[in-house]
Protein backbone atom coordinates (compact mmCIF):
# COMPACT_ATOMS: atom_id res chain seq x y z
CA UNK A 1 0.00 0.00 0.00
CA UNK A 2 1.27 3.56 -0.87
CA UNK A 3 1.81 5.66 2.43
CA UNK A 4 3.72 9.09 0.66
CA UNK A 5 2.45 9.88 -2.46
CA UNK A 6 4.84 12.61 -4.14
CA UNK A 7 2.96 14.42 -7.49
CA UNK A 8 4.76 16.76 -9.30
CA UNK A 9 6.09 18.37 -6.90
CA UNK A 10 8.37 21.97 -7.99
CA UNK A 11 9.98 24.25 -5.74
CA UNK A 12 12.00 27.27 -7.30
CA UNK A 13 13.88 29.82 -6.02
CA UNK A 14 14.17 32.78 -8.37
CA UNK A 15 14.99 31.54 -11.76
CA UNK A 16 16.57 28.21 -10.03
CA UNK A 17 14.04 25.66 -10.21
CA UNK A 18 15.64 23.77 -6.98
CA UNK A 19 12.71 20.22 -7.68
CA UNK A 20 11.37 20.07 -10.80
CA UNK A 21 7.92 17.89 -11.21
CA UNK A 22 9.20 15.31 -8.98
CA UNK A 23 6.79 12.64 -8.64
CA UNK A 24 7.31 8.66 -6.76
CA UNK A 25 5.56 6.81 -4.16
CA UNK A 26 6.66 5.19 -0.90
CA UNK A 27 5.29 2.03 0.00
CA UNK A 28 4.13 1.16 3.67
CA UNK A 29 6.46 -0.42 5.87
CA UNK A 30 9.76 -0.23 3.19
CA UNK A 31 12.91 1.99 3.22
CA UNK A 32 12.97 4.02 0.28
CA UNK A 33 16.25 5.84 -0.12
CA UNK A 34 16.70 9.33 -2.08
CA UNK A 35 20.40 9.76 -3.65
CA UNK A 36 21.69 11.86 -5.96
CA UNK A 37 24.72 14.26 -6.22
CA UNK A 38 25.42 17.57 -4.44
CA UNK A 39 22.51 20.23 -5.23
CA UNK A 40 20.05 17.59 -6.67
CA UNK A 41 17.23 19.17 -4.57
CA UNK A 42 17.37 15.89 -2.50
CA UNK A 43 17.27 18.29 0.98
CA UNK A 44 14.44 21.06 -0.56
CA UNK A 45 12.36 18.10 -1.31
CA UNK A 46 12.48 16.86 1.97
CA UNK A 47 11.48 20.66 3.38
CA UNK A 48 8.96 20.19 1.14
CA UNK A 49 7.52 17.34 2.11
CA UNK A 50 7.65 18.05 5.96
CA UNK A 51 6.28 21.54 5.74
CA UNK A 52 9.43 23.62 6.25
CA UNK A 53 9.01 24.99 3.10
CA UNK A 54 6.41 25.12 0.59
CA UNK A 55 5.92 23.39 -3.22
CA UNK A 56 5.54 25.75 -6.04
CA UNK A 57 3.41 22.93 -7.56
CA UNK A 58 2.16 19.59 -7.36
CA UNK A 59 0.72 17.70 -4.30
CA UNK A 60 2.12 15.18 -1.15
CA UNK A 61 -0.55 12.92 -0.39
CA UNK A 62 0.35 10.85 3.49
CA UNK A 63 -1.61 8.10 4.35
CA UNK A 64 -4.12 9.73 1.76
CA UNK A 65 -4.29 13.27 2.58
CA UNK A 66 -2.91 15.90 1.64
CA UNK A 67 -0.30 17.56 3.35
CA UNK A 68 0.56 20.16 1.15
CA UNK A 69 0.28 23.60 2.87
CA UNK A 70 0.35 21.57 6.65
CA UNK A 71 2.80 23.73 9.27
CA UNK A 72 5.51 21.22 10.45
CA UNK A 73 3.77 20.88 13.67
CA UNK A 74 1.11 19.43 12.17
CA UNK A 75 2.69 17.25 9.76
CA UNK A 76 4.65 16.09 12.65
CA UNK A 77 1.28 15.00 14.02
CA UNK A 78 -0.23 12.94 11.33
CA UNK A 79 2.96 10.80 11.92
CA UNK A 80 5.49 11.87 9.62
CA UNK A 81 8.65 12.82 11.22
CA UNK A 82 11.71 13.92 10.29
CA UNK A 83 15.56 14.42 11.00
CA UNK A 84 18.06 16.88 9.69
CA UNK A 85 21.14 17.15 7.30
CA UNK A 86 22.40 19.31 10.09
CA UNK A 87 21.06 18.07 13.24
CA UNK A 88 18.91 19.90 15.23
CA UNK A 89 19.50 18.86 18.93
CA UNK A 90 18.76 21.12 21.72
CA UNK A 91 21.84 21.59 23.18
CA UNK A 92 21.19 22.80 27.10
CA UNK A 93 18.97 19.80 27.08
CA UNK A 94 20.37 16.15 28.09
CA UNK A 95 20.24 13.03 25.38
CA UNK A 96 16.92 11.63 27.21
CA UNK A 97 15.63 15.06 27.65
CA UNK A 98 15.79 15.49 23.61
CA UNK A 99 14.13 12.40 23.07
CA UNK A 100 11.13 13.37 25.61
CA UNK A 101 10.80 16.49 24.06
CA UNK A 102 9.81 14.37 20.72
CA UNK A 103 7.01 13.23 22.62
CA UNK A 104 5.31 16.37 22.75
CA UNK A 105 3.64 16.12 19.49
CA UNK A 106 1.00 13.70 21.33
CA UNK A 107 1.19 14.71 24.66
CA UNK A 108 -1.66 17.06 25.98
CA UNK A 109 -1.32 18.31 29.50
CA UNK A 110 -0.50 22.36 29.34
CA UNK A 111 0.74 24.88 31.54
CA UNK A 112 -1.71 25.12 34.07
CA UNK A 113 -1.95 21.26 34.43
CA UNK A 114 2.14 21.41 34.60
CA UNK A 115 1.88 24.44 37.29
CA UNK A 116 -0.62 22.35 39.54
CA UNK A 117 1.40 19.46 39.07
CA UNK A 118 -1.98 17.30 37.78
CA UNK A 119 -2.22 13.56 37.96
CA UNK A 120 -2.48 13.36 34.49
CA UNK A 121 0.80 16.04 33.65
CA UNK A 122 3.00 13.85 35.78
CA UNK A 123 1.41 10.42 34.55
CA UNK A 124 2.45 11.91 30.87
CA UNK A 125 6.06 12.64 31.83
CA UNK A 126 6.25 9.34 33.37
CA UNK A 127 5.07 7.36 30.24
CA UNK A 128 7.61 10.17 28.03
CA UNK A 129 10.24 9.12 30.02
CA UNK A 130 9.88 5.54 29.68
CA UNK A 131 9.35 5.89 26.22
CA UNK A 132 12.41 7.98 25.52
CA UNK A 133 14.65 5.49 27.47
CA UNK A 134 13.04 2.63 25.53
CA UNK A 135 13.98 4.31 22.30
CA UNK A 136 17.05 4.99 22.98
CA UNK A 137 17.94 1.38 24.01
CA UNK A 138 16.31 0.44 20.45
CA UNK A 139 18.78 3.16 18.61
CA UNK A 140 21.61 1.90 20.78
CA UNK A 141 22.44 5.26 22.63
CA UNK A 142 20.82 3.85 25.94
CA UNK A 143 24.57 5.21 27.50
CA UNK A 144 24.14 8.74 26.86
CA UNK A 145 21.01 9.27 28.49
CA UNK A 146 22.40 11.71 30.44
CA UNK A 147 24.58 13.72 28.94
CA UNK A 148 24.07 17.37 27.89
CA UNK A 149 23.48 17.53 23.70
CA UNK A 150 26.07 19.84 23.32
CA UNK A 151 28.77 17.25 24.28
CA UNK A 152 27.77 14.55 22.30
CA UNK A 153 30.15 13.30 19.74
CA UNK A 154 28.57 14.41 16.01
CA UNK A 155 27.53 10.35 15.31
CA UNK A 156 26.08 9.61 18.21
CA UNK A 157 23.73 13.43 17.80
CA UNK A 158 22.40 11.37 14.38
CA UNK A 159 21.40 8.57 16.55
CA UNK A 160 19.88 10.48 19.32
CA UNK A 161 18.07 13.17 16.98
CA UNK A 162 16.36 9.33 15.08
CA UNK A 163 15.33 8.48 18.82
CA UNK A 164 13.92 12.06 19.83
CA UNK A 165 12.03 11.59 15.90
CA UNK A 166 10.45 8.29 16.97
CA UNK A 167 9.55 9.57 19.99
CA UNK A 168 6.60 11.46 18.00
CA UNK A 169 5.06 7.95 16.97
CA UNK A 170 5.96 8.37 13.29
CA UNK A 171 4.10 5.90 10.79
CA UNK A 172 7.25 7.36 8.56
CA UNK A 173 10.39 8.60 9.14
CA UNK A 174 12.44 10.64 6.62
CA UNK A 175 16.16 11.10 7.37
CA UNK A 176 18.75 13.29 5.79
CA UNK A 177 21.69 11.91 5.51
CA UNK A 178 21.79 10.02 8.60
CA UNK A 179 25.30 8.29 8.07
CA UNK A 180 27.22 11.56 7.84
CA UNK A 181 29.81 12.04 10.39
CA UNK A 182 29.29 8.41 11.57
CA UNK A 183 32.45 5.80 11.63
CA UNK A 184 32.26 2.40 10.62
CA UNK A 185 30.86 0.98 13.96
CA UNK A 186 28.29 4.07 14.40
CA UNK A 187 27.07 3.28 10.46
CA UNK A 188 26.86 -0.65 11.52
CA UNK A 189 24.48 0.70 14.67
CA UNK A 190 22.33 2.76 12.11
CA UNK A 191 21.82 0.02 9.85
CA UNK A 192 20.68 -2.31 12.44
CA UNK A 193 18.39 0.66 13.38
CA UNK A 194 16.93 0.48 10.97
CA UNK A 195 15.87 -2.48 9.63
CA UNK A 196 14.59 -2.34 13.66
CA UNK A 197 12.29 0.39 12.96
CA UNK A 198 11.40 -0.90 9.86
CA UNK A 199 10.33 -4.53 11.91
CA UNK A 200 8.36 -2.06 13.98
CA UNK A 201 5.93 -1.11 11.20
CA UNK A 202 7.27 2.39 10.44
CA UNK A 203 8.22 3.34 6.62
CA UNK A 204 11.28 4.87 6.06
CA UNK A 205 12.80 7.41 3.64
CA UNK A 206 16.29 8.45 3.76
CA UNK A 207 18.88 10.72 1.86
CA UNK A 208 22.27 9.33 1.83
CA UNK A 209 25.92 9.75 0.49
CA UNK A 210 26.81 6.30 1.18
CA UNK A 211 26.41 4.29 -1.50
CA UNK A 212 27.34 0.98 0.56
CA UNK A 213 24.36 1.98 2.96
CA UNK A 214 22.04 3.00 0.62
CA UNK A 215 22.63 -0.04 -1.31
CA UNK A 216 22.44 -2.39 1.48
CA UNK A 217 19.15 -1.21 3.13
CA UNK A 218 17.10 0.20 0.41
CA UNK A 219 13.86 -1.71 -1.02
CA UNK A 220 13.81 1.09 -3.51
CA UNK A 221 15.83 3.95 -5.05
CA UNK A 222 14.98 7.42 -6.10
CA UNK A 223 17.49 9.40 -7.85
CA UNK A 224 17.18 13.07 -8.35
CA UNK A 225 19.86 15.09 -10.35
CA UNK A 226 19.82 18.98 -10.76
CA UNK A 227 15.67 19.07 -9.38
CA UNK A 228 14.51 16.20 -11.65
CA UNK A 229 14.11 12.68 -10.92
CA UNK A 230 15.94 10.55 -13.56
CA UNK A 231 15.69 6.86 -12.21
CA UNK A 232 13.65 4.66 -9.65
CA UNK A 233 13.46 1.14 -9.26
CA UNK A 234 15.25 -1.87 -7.04
CA UNK A 235 19.10 -1.60 -5.78
CA UNK A 236 20.77 -3.71 -8.57
CA UNK A 237 18.57 -1.85 -11.44
CA UNK A 238 19.51 1.53 -10.30
CA UNK A 239 23.32 0.68 -10.21
CA UNK A 240 23.23 -0.78 -13.95
CA UNK A 241 21.31 2.66 -15.25
CA UNK A 242 23.18 4.43 -17.50
CA UNK A 243 21.19 7.92 -17.00
CA UNK A 244 22.33 7.25 -12.78
CA UNK A 245 26.01 6.57 -13.78
CA UNK A 246 26.21 9.53 -16.04
CA UNK A 247 25.57 11.84 -13.39
CA UNK A 248 27.84 10.40 -10.96
CA UNK A 249 30.58 10.38 -13.03
CA UNK A 250 29.72 13.48 -14.36
CA UNK A 251 30.27 15.18 -10.37
CA UNK A 252 33.14 12.68 -9.95
CA UNK A 253 34.97 14.25 -12.99
CA UNK A 254 33.70 18.38 -11.94
CA UNK A 255 35.58 17.06 -8.67
CA UNK A 256 38.66 16.14 -9.80
CA UNK B 1 22.69 10.31 47.43
CA UNK B 2 23.70 13.27 49.29
CA UNK B 3 23.98 15.78 46.54
CA UNK B 4 20.32 15.01 46.05
CA UNK B 5 19.13 15.40 49.49
CA UNK B 6 20.62 18.96 49.44
CA UNK B 7 18.97 19.95 46.00
CA UNK B 8 15.52 18.95 47.57
CA UNK B 9 16.09 20.71 50.83
CA UNK B 10 18.46 24.01 49.60
CA UNK B 11 14.81 25.53 48.33
CA UNK B 12 12.53 25.18 51.27
CA UNK B 13 15.18 26.09 53.85
CA UNK B 14 15.84 28.82 51.15
CA UNK B 15 12.42 29.58 51.86
CA UNK B 16 12.83 29.40 55.55
CA UNK B 17 15.66 31.82 55.49
CA UNK B 18 13.37 34.72 54.01
CA UNK B 19 10.03 33.88 55.78
CA UNK B 20 11.95 34.98 59.44
CA UNK B 21 13.53 38.06 58.21
CA UNK B 22 11.19 39.95 59.69
CA UNK B 23 11.21 38.22 62.90
CA UNK B 24 14.73 38.86 63.38
CA UNK B 25 15.24 42.29 61.49
CA UNK B 26 13.42 45.09 63.18
CA UNK B 27 14.78 48.26 61.06
CA UNK B 28 11.85 49.00 59.13
CA UNK B 29 13.56 50.70 56.12
CA UNK B 30 15.30 47.27 55.46
CA UNK B 31 12.56 45.63 55.76
CA UNK B 32 11.14 47.68 52.91
CA UNK B 33 14.13 47.34 50.69
CA UNK B 34 13.61 43.58 51.31
CA UNK B 35 10.37 44.02 50.02
CA UNK B 36 11.11 45.65 47.12
CA UNK B 37 13.86 42.63 46.46
CA UNK B 38 10.42 40.62 46.39
CA UNK B 39 9.04 43.01 44.01
CA UNK B 40 11.71 42.45 41.51
CA UNK B 41 11.77 39.29 42.30
CA UNK B 42 8.30 38.66 41.21
CA UNK B 43 8.85 39.90 37.89
CA UNK B 44 12.22 38.02 37.47
CA UNK B 45 10.57 34.55 37.40
CA UNK B 46 8.36 35.58 34.80
CA UNK B 47 11.49 37.16 32.59
CA UNK B 48 13.74 33.70 33.75
CA UNK B 49 10.94 31.64 31.86
CA UNK B 50 10.71 34.41 29.12
CA UNK B 51 14.33 34.59 28.67
CA UNK B 52 16.52 31.95 30.42
CA UNK B 53 13.55 29.41 29.26
CA UNK B 54 11.94 29.98 26.20
CA UNK B 55 15.02 32.78 24.93
CA UNK B 56 12.92 35.57 24.06
CA UNK B 57 14.27 38.92 24.85
CA UNK B 58 11.58 42.00 26.47
CA UNK B 59 12.79 45.52 26.99
CA UNK B 60 9.27 46.47 27.94
CA UNK B 61 8.21 44.88 31.36
CA UNK B 62 8.00 47.67 33.03
CA UNK B 63 5.08 48.70 31.31
CA UNK B 64 3.62 45.35 32.17
CA UNK B 65 3.79 46.68 35.60
CA UNK B 66 2.84 49.91 35.29
CA UNK B 67 -0.68 48.44 33.90
CA UNK B 68 -0.81 46.48 36.83
CA UNK B 69 -0.27 49.53 39.09
CA UNK B 70 -2.43 52.19 37.33
CA UNK B 71 -5.15 49.21 37.76
CA UNK B 72 -5.06 48.19 41.20
CA UNK B 73 -4.49 51.62 42.44
CA UNK B 74 -7.68 52.93 39.95
CA UNK B 75 -9.70 50.37 41.08
CA UNK B 76 -8.99 50.38 44.88
CA UNK B 77 -8.07 54.33 45.33
CA UNK B 78 -10.90 55.76 43.14
CA UNK B 79 -13.42 53.13 42.78
CA UNK B 80 -13.02 51.81 46.31
CA UNK B 81 -13.38 47.85 45.11
CA UNK B 82 -11.78 45.71 47.67
CA UNK B 83 -8.49 44.74 47.15
CA UNK B 84 -8.06 41.77 45.87
CA UNK B 85 -10.28 42.24 43.15
CA UNK B 86 -7.98 44.81 42.19
CA UNK B 87 -5.10 42.94 42.66
CA UNK B 88 -6.66 39.97 40.29
CA UNK B 89 -7.35 42.71 37.52
CA UNK B 90 -4.14 44.09 37.69
CA UNK B 91 -2.57 40.46 36.36
CA UNK B 92 -5.14 40.13 34.17
CA UNK B 93 -4.82 43.23 32.40
CA UNK B 94 -1.48 42.79 32.23
CA UNK B 95 -1.92 39.62 30.80
CA UNK B 96 -4.29 40.78 28.24
CA UNK B 97 -1.81 43.48 27.41
CA UNK B 98 1.00 40.56 26.94
CA UNK B 99 -1.20 39.10 24.92
CA UNK B 100 -2.58 41.42 21.86
CA UNK B 101 1.68 42.18 21.94
CA UNK B 102 2.67 38.73 21.53
CA UNK B 103 0.20 37.08 19.20
CA UNK B 104 1.76 39.46 16.35
CA UNK B 105 5.17 39.74 16.99
CA UNK B 106 5.69 36.30 17.87
CA UNK B 107 4.55 35.06 14.34
CA UNK B 108 7.51 36.76 12.92
CA UNK B 109 10.71 35.09 13.10
CA UNK B 110 14.26 37.09 14.97
CA UNK B 111 14.46 40.20 17.04
CA UNK B 112 10.59 41.49 16.87
CA UNK B 113 9.48 40.76 20.23
CA UNK B 114 12.21 42.53 21.52
CA UNK B 115 11.89 45.62 18.78
CA UNK B 116 7.73 45.24 20.14
CA UNK B 117 8.22 45.20 23.84
CA UNK B 118 10.54 48.79 23.75
CA UNK B 119 8.19 50.68 21.34
CA UNK B 120 5.25 49.44 23.63
CA UNK B 121 7.34 50.11 27.06
CA UNK B 122 7.79 53.63 25.31
CA UNK B 123 4.32 53.80 24.08
CA UNK B 124 2.75 52.87 28.03
CA UNK B 125 4.54 55.36 29.47
CA UNK B 126 3.81 58.17 27.63
CA UNK B 127 0.14 56.72 27.96
CA UNK B 128 0.82 56.81 31.50
CA UNK B 129 1.57 61.01 31.30
CA UNK B 130 -1.54 61.42 28.98
CA UNK B 131 -3.97 59.34 30.42
CA UNK B 132 -4.29 61.73 32.98
CA UNK B 133 -8.11 61.47 34.00
CA UNK B 134 -7.23 57.74 35.14
CA UNK B 135 -3.65 57.91 35.83
CA UNK B 136 -2.83 61.57 37.70
CA UNK B 137 -0.46 62.28 34.81
CA UNK B 138 3.09 63.55 35.47
CA UNK B 139 1.68 63.68 38.83
CA UNK B 140 1.22 60.53 39.86
CA UNK B 141 -1.76 59.09 41.61
CA UNK B 142 -1.74 58.98 45.75
CA UNK B 143 -3.96 57.88 48.39
CA UNK B 144 -3.63 54.52 47.28
CA UNK B 145 -5.36 52.18 50.09
CA UNK B 146 -2.62 49.27 51.74
CA UNK B 147 -3.90 45.61 50.57
CA UNK B 148 -6.42 44.08 52.61
CA UNK B 149 -7.12 40.54 52.84
CA UNK B 150 -10.98 40.28 53.89
CA UNK B 151 -11.15 42.55 56.83
CA UNK B 152 -7.12 42.45 57.39
CA UNK B 153 -5.85 45.73 56.32
CA UNK B 154 -1.99 44.65 55.29
CA UNK B 155 -0.33 47.50 56.34
CA UNK B 156 2.85 47.06 58.83
CA UNK B 157 5.99 46.32 57.18
CA UNK B 158 6.44 42.66 58.66
CA UNK B 159 3.10 42.25 57.38
CA UNK B 160 3.92 43.75 53.62
CA UNK B 161 7.08 41.76 53.25
CA UNK B 162 4.89 38.85 54.05
CA UNK B 163 2.57 39.27 51.83
CA UNK B 164 4.73 39.68 48.91
CA UNK B 165 7.46 37.16 49.21
CA UNK B 166 4.15 34.96 49.48
CA UNK B 167 2.87 35.63 46.34
CA UNK B 168 6.55 35.37 45.00
CA UNK B 169 6.62 32.22 46.66
CA UNK B 170 3.23 30.82 45.03
CA UNK B 171 5.26 31.89 41.60
CA UNK B 172 8.28 30.11 42.25
CA UNK B 173 6.54 27.09 42.84
CA UNK B 174 4.46 27.30 39.43
CA UNK B 175 7.20 28.24 37.42
CA UNK B 176 9.13 24.88 39.10
CA UNK B 177 6.57 23.02 38.68
CA UNK B 178 6.30 24.17 35.05
CA UNK B 179 10.28 24.00 34.07
CA UNK B 180 10.26 20.72 35.53
CA UNK B 181 7.53 19.30 32.85
CA UNK B 182 6.22 19.07 29.40
CA UNK B 183 6.25 23.33 28.84
CA UNK B 184 9.70 23.85 30.39
CA UNK B 185 10.96 21.20 28.44
CA UNK B 186 9.25 22.92 25.48
CA UNK B 187 10.46 26.09 26.39
CA UNK B 188 14.24 24.80 26.19
CA UNK B 189 13.51 23.42 23.15
CA UNK B 190 12.57 26.46 21.34
CA UNK B 191 16.07 28.36 23.23
CA UNK B 192 17.92 25.62 21.58
CA UNK B 193 16.64 25.30 17.73
CA UNK B 194 13.35 26.31 16.23
CA UNK B 195 13.35 23.92 13.69
CA UNK B 196 14.03 21.45 16.12
CA UNK B 197 11.14 22.24 18.39
CA UNK B 198 8.95 21.99 15.20
CA UNK B 199 10.19 18.63 14.06
CA UNK B 200 9.00 17.51 17.20
CA UNK B 201 5.89 19.29 17.10
CA UNK B 202 6.33 21.57 19.35
CA UNK B 203 3.46 24.79 18.97
CA UNK B 204 6.28 26.75 18.60
CA UNK B 205 4.23 30.15 18.78
CA UNK B 206 1.63 29.14 21.13
CA UNK B 207 4.51 28.05 23.80
CA UNK B 208 5.74 31.60 23.22
CA UNK B 209 3.09 33.58 23.36
CA UNK B 210 1.89 31.68 26.68
CA UNK B 211 5.27 32.02 28.25
CA UNK B 212 5.41 35.60 27.56
CA UNK B 213 1.74 36.33 28.79
CA UNK B 214 2.57 34.51 32.10
CA UNK B 215 5.56 36.45 32.45
CA UNK B 216 3.49 39.99 31.82
CA UNK B 217 0.80 38.69 34.48
CA UNK B 218 3.58 38.27 37.05
CA UNK B 219 4.34 42.03 36.07
CA UNK B 220 1.11 43.06 36.50
CA UNK B 221 0.45 41.30 40.03
CA UNK B 222 3.74 42.97 40.86
CA UNK B 223 3.20 46.50 40.31
CA UNK B 224 -0.23 46.06 42.09
CA UNK B 225 1.79 44.97 45.23
CA UNK B 226 3.89 47.97 44.87
CA UNK B 227 1.19 50.44 44.10
CA UNK B 228 -0.40 48.85 47.37
CA UNK B 229 2.55 48.87 49.41
CA UNK B 230 4.67 52.38 48.25
CA UNK B 231 0.74 54.47 48.42
CA UNK B 232 2.12 56.41 45.27
CA UNK B 233 2.71 55.49 42.17
CA UNK B 234 3.91 57.84 38.95
CA UNK B 235 4.85 57.45 34.86
CA UNK B 236 8.85 58.21 35.75
CA UNK B 237 9.13 54.59 37.78
CA UNK B 238 7.79 52.59 34.59
CA UNK B 239 10.46 53.35 31.95
CA UNK B 240 12.79 51.67 29.80
CA UNK B 241 15.43 51.96 32.28
CA UNK B 242 13.73 49.79 35.00
CA UNK B 243 13.02 47.49 32.04
CA UNK B 244 16.52 47.23 31.28
CA UNK B 245 17.59 46.51 34.59
CA UNK B 246 14.88 43.82 35.37
CA UNK B 247 16.54 42.33 32.35
CA UNK B 248 20.04 42.69 33.35
CA UNK B 249 18.34 40.67 36.54
CA UNK B 250 17.30 37.78 34.31
CA UNK B 251 20.58 38.04 32.22
CA UNK B 252 22.74 37.98 34.69
CA UNK B 253 21.27 35.02 36.29
CA UNK B 254 21.72 32.47 33.82
CA UNK B 255 19.69 30.57 32.02
CA UNK B 256 17.61 27.50 32.16
CA UNK B 257 17.29 28.64 35.62
CA UNK B 258 14.80 30.01 38.61
CA UNK B 259 17.12 30.08 41.69
CA UNK B 260 19.88 32.35 39.74
CA UNK B 261 17.88 34.93 38.29
CA UNK B 262 16.33 35.38 41.79
CA UNK B 263 19.61 35.45 43.19
CA UNK B 264 20.88 38.43 40.54
CA UNK B 265 17.71 40.48 41.56
CA UNK B 266 18.14 40.58 45.21
CA UNK B 267 22.10 41.41 44.43
CA UNK B 268 21.46 44.24 41.80
CA UNK B 269 18.43 45.54 43.80
CA UNK B 270 20.27 45.85 47.18
CA UNK B 271 23.00 47.57 45.21
CA UNK B 272 20.98 50.46 45.03
CA UNK B 273 20.58 50.29 48.76
CA UNK B 274 24.56 49.80 49.37
CA UNK B 275 24.42 52.79 52.09
CA UNK B 276 21.60 51.56 54.17
CA UNK B 277 22.72 47.92 54.19
CA UNK B 278 26.61 48.62 54.53
CA UNK B 279 26.65 50.43 57.92
CA UNK B 280 30.32 52.27 57.22
CA UNK B 281 30.34 52.95 53.98
CA UNK B 282 30.80 56.59 52.95
CA UNK B 283 28.05 58.83 51.82
CA UNK B 284 30.00 59.62 48.87
CA UNK B 285 31.14 56.09 47.58
CA UNK B 286 27.75 54.97 48.02
CA UNK B 287 26.14 58.05 45.57
CA UNK B 288 28.41 56.84 43.32
CA UNK B 289 27.86 53.67 42.73
CA UNK B 290 23.82 54.51 42.34
CA UNK B 291 25.28 57.94 39.93
CA UNK B 292 26.61 54.63 38.03
CA UNK B 293 24.43 52.48 38.97
CA UNK B 294 22.91 51.99 34.99
CA UNK B 295 26.56 51.59 33.32
CA UNK B 296 27.08 48.93 36.58
CA UNK B 297 24.16 46.74 35.04
CA UNK B 298 25.52 47.20 31.36
CA UNK B 299 29.04 46.14 32.71
CA UNK B 300 27.66 43.37 34.12
CA UNK B 301 26.01 42.31 31.66
CA UNK B 302 28.88 42.24 29.01
CA UNK B 303 31.01 40.54 31.74
CA UNK B 304 28.09 37.70 31.93
CA UNK B 305 28.09 37.49 28.25
CA UNK B 306 31.44 37.07 27.88
CA UNK B 307 32.96 35.28 30.88
CA UNK B 308 29.88 33.12 31.94
CA UNK B 309 27.24 32.77 29.67
CA UNK B 310 25.13 30.94 31.66
CA UNK B 311 25.36 33.36 34.73
CA UNK B 312 25.24 32.86 38.50
CA UNK B 313 23.00 29.51 38.24
CA UNK B 314 26.33 28.57 35.72
CA UNK B 315 28.57 29.62 38.36
CA UNK B 316 26.53 27.49 40.80
CA UNK B 317 26.11 24.43 39.13
CA UNK B 318 29.99 24.46 37.99
CA UNK B 319 30.71 24.50 41.71
CA UNK B 320 27.84 21.61 42.58
CA UNK B 321 29.91 19.46 39.83
CA UNK B 322 33.58 20.29 41.32
CA UNK B 323 31.92 19.07 44.32
CA UNK B 324 30.11 15.96 42.95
Amino acid sequence: MTLLSVRNVTKRFGGLVAVDTVSFDVHERTIKALIGPNGAGKSTLFNALTGFDRPDEGSVEFDGAEIVGKRPRDVVRAGLARTFQNTQLFDELSALDNVMVGAQAHQRSGFAAAALRLPSALAEERESAEEASRLMRLVGVDEWARTPAADLPAGIRRLVEIARALATSPRMLLLDEPAAGLNATETRELVETLYRVRDRGITVLVVEHDMGLVMEVSDEIVVLDRGRKIAEGPPRMIQKDPAVIAAYLGEEAVDE
Amino acid sequence: MRGRLIRTLAPWVIAAMIAIVPLVLADRFLLKVFTFVGLNALVVVGLALLFGYAGQVSLGHSAFIGIGAYTCAYLTARLGLPWIAGFAAAGALAAVGGLLLALPSLRLKGHYLAMATLGFGELMTLAFVEAEPLTGGVNGLGGIPFPTLGALEVKEPWALYWLVWGVVGVAVLIAANMVRLRPGRAMRSLHGSELGAQACGVDVVGVKVRTFVLSAALAGLSGALYASVVGFISPSVFTLAASVTLLAMAVTGGTGSLAGPIAAAALLTLVQYLDALVPGLPRETAQTLQQYQADIYGIAIVLVVLFAPKGIAGLWQRKAGEAS
